[in-house]
This record gives structure tokens, C-alpha cells and sequence, in this order.
């Protein structure tokens, strides 16, 4: 695509590490500062509790990205309720939509914040999809 | 919904003190969603998420109707082209599916803003594209579209939803990116204008 900068994976993110409280948030990496440098957009999930319409909403846009070459990981957080991904919801809704599940990438609260950094930057820079379907929707 | 709050206006009591939220157009956190040459960012477009984060804002990324309606290969489109009775209720389902936070986080006291997207035809605010004529085989020269001042579809879908629930005007403002010819500077020192405003005496 002329001119077009995007990067071509996303990250699926709780509320709680977009929008951290001051408790947790010392002990969790800066998530957004780490996605910025690796080049990954961000596809928010709410916050704890019911958001029926919100996930069929969401799991709407990943079956999209999914199904068009885009890489979808999820990372979630060690200790939250369906470590924030809301996936006991979630899941049965990409399935519905023939989406394959996204990887997960949980991290640790429990562990040196900048080491978990490092642990997610990591990831980020190897995960993709292979190369064939890259350069099937990459063009 | 908590004692403390009353149907028809706002908190009579926040349970905790008011934070600051910004409800964020859904490419301003990734411009994967753009359409097709769209995107001038690999992932978020920083500079908001910055001056957003640097003044303690909550972030609210709001549905792309676009994405979900049209798809990720999706052609350009004018304000006139979304707006249809079909792609206003699309619309209208995600401000369902969205208006229950938005109203938790103006029922608490919170103070609530929104960043579109100016010039998009559906995520403007101030802007939106416009051209009458755009239909059929899609080999229009460039620019060949006017923006005119108005929101996009979605935006007035998601004010005509929060409105419906008895919630006042959020005050809202757009990064210029589909304005034609994206100047960043511009946009941010724009962004960073309104932000400071709010922050001014007297300002709701």
C-alpha cells in the first residue's frame, strides 16, 4: 500500500494495562511504551465485569484483522480474573466466528517490572504470522 | 447502578474523586484500522496517546463502525456513501455497545472527552469529507473531495445514543489526520490547546 505506515499486528489489551491504578501499575511494565516501540496497535478490552455487546463488538474487529493477514496477540495479566482478557467470554466468540484463538503473552506482577519489559519486548519482536500469509495480505 | 447517582444528570456524590477519561476515535490506538493508505503510524498515533498520558487522562478506545462494517480492505469513502439507514444502525449498535461505560464514567463525576478523527467520514468531529457524487468504480483523482464542517456518521450516532440516556455533550475535538494533507505539528499543538483549556478555571 502506497504511503501506508501500519504495522500489521496489534496487541489485544486489558483496561487494567492501558489504564493502570497506582497500585498496580508500579509493578507492570509500561505496556504501551513497549507496544510503541515495537510498532503494535492496541485493541482494548473493558474493564472487569459485564460488556456482552462489547466483547461481540470487539470479537467483530479481530475476526476482521484475523481472516486479513493482520497478527493479533493477546497479553494478559497474572492474578485478574481471566488475566483481564475476559476470556471465558471472549473465546467462545472468536470461535464463533472461525478465528483462531490469538496467542497469549501473560505477564507477572510478582516479577521485576523492567524484566517483564524485556520478556514482552521479546516476544513482541519475533511474533508474526509466517512469511506466506504475510506476503499474501501485505501488498 | 450505585446510590449514589441520579438518572437525570450527573453524580450526587462520587463514591471516589473524578477522574479525567478520553474516549479515543479506535485508530488513535491503532492505525491497522485505517483504510487502505490510510495510516500514518505502524501501531498508535503516539503524540495523543502522550499528551494524553502526560495530563492523566484514562484512555476509552471506541469501536471502528468502519472496520466491522466495510472491512479491512475496505475502499475510501465520503460522508455521503456511510450515510445510509444500514450503516447508521451499525452505528447505532456500537454506541449501545459502548454508551454503558461512557455513562458509568459520566455518572461518577468524571470529566469525559472525546478524540476523533477530523476529516474521516465517520470519526470526524469538527470535519468530515464530503462529496455528492462519489459512487461506482472507485478511480477518483485526489483530493477530490471536499471537507466540510460537520461530524461523520458515527459521531453523531454515538452523541444521538449518549443523548438518548439523558447524558450531556461531551467535549470533543479531532486529530486532523484525514483533513487531506496531515500536518502533525499542527495537530498536536491543536490537541494540546484543547487539553489546556480544560484545565483552565471555570471550564466544565
Amino acid at each position: 500500500m502506497n504511503g501506508d505506515a501500519r504495522g500489521w499486528r496489534m496487541a489485544l489489551l486489558p483496561d487494567s494495562l492501558i489504564n493502570p491504578s497506582q497500585a498496580v501499575g508500579t509493578a507492570l511494565p509500561d505496556v504501551l511504551g513497549v507496544l510503541e516501540a515495537n510498532g503494535y496497535g492496541v485493541v482494548q478490552l473493558p474493564p472487569a465485569g459485564q460488556h456482552r455487546l462489547l466483547l461481540a463488538v470487539i470479537a467483530d474487529q479481530i475476526a476482521e484483522y484475523s481472516h486479513h493477514g493482520y497478527a493479533v496477540l493477546a497479553v494478559g495479566v497474572r492474578g485478574e480474573p481471566g488475566e483481564g482478557l475476559h476470556w471465558r467470554r471472549l473465546a467462545p466468540l472468536l470461535k464463533h466466528r472461525a478465528v483462531a484463538l490469538p496467542p497469549r503473552h501473560i505477564l507477572r506482577p510478582d516479577v521485576d517490572a523492567a524484566l517483564e519489559a524485556q520478556r514482552l519486548s521479546t516476544r513482541l519482536a519475533s511474533f508474526d504470522l509466517p512469511i506466506e500469509e504475510q506476503r499474501r495480505w501485505r501488498v | 447502578m450505585e446510590a449514589a447517582v441520579c438518572r437525570s444528570g450527573l453524580s450526587l456524590g462520587a463514591l471516589s474523586s473524578p477522574r479525567k477519561v478520553a474516549l479515543l476515535a479506535n485508530c488513535l490506538l491503532n492505525q491497522n484500522a485505517k483504510v487502505c493508505e490510510g495510516a500514518r503510524y505502524r501501531g498508535a498515533v503516539n503524540p495523543v496517546v502522550e499528551a494524553l498520558r502526560s495530563r492523566s487522562y484514562l484512555l476509552v478506545q471506541l469501536p471502528c463502525p468502519e472496520l466491522a462494517f466495510a472491512g479491512a480492505r475496505r475502499w475510501w469513502a465520503v460522508y455521503e456513501q456511510y450515510d445510509t439507514p444500514a450503516y447508521r444502525a451499525h452505528c447505532r449498535r456500537l454506541a449501545q455497545a459502548i454508551a454503558p461505560l461512557i455513562e458509568g464514567y459520566l455518572r461518577h463525576g468524571d470529566e469525559v472527552i472525546l478524540i476523533g478523527l477530523d476529516g474521516s467520514p465517520s470519526t470526524g468531529v469538527r470535519f468530515t469529507s464530503s462529496q455528492p457524487n462519489w459512487g461506482g468504480r472507485p478511480n477518483r483523482p485526489e483530493d477530490d473531495w471536499e471537507i466540510v464542517p460537520r461530524p461523520g456518521v458515527w459521531i453523531e450516532e454515538l452523541e444521538a445514543e449518549l443523548a438518548r440516556r439523558g447524558l450531556p455533550p461531551v467535549p470533543a475535538t479531532g486529530w486532523a489526520l484525514d483533513m487531506g494533507r496531515f500536518d502533525e505539528a499542527g495537530s498536536r499543538r491543536d490537541l494540546e490547546q484543547f487539553l489546556d483549556s480544560r484545565e483552565e478555571p471555570g471550564v466544565p
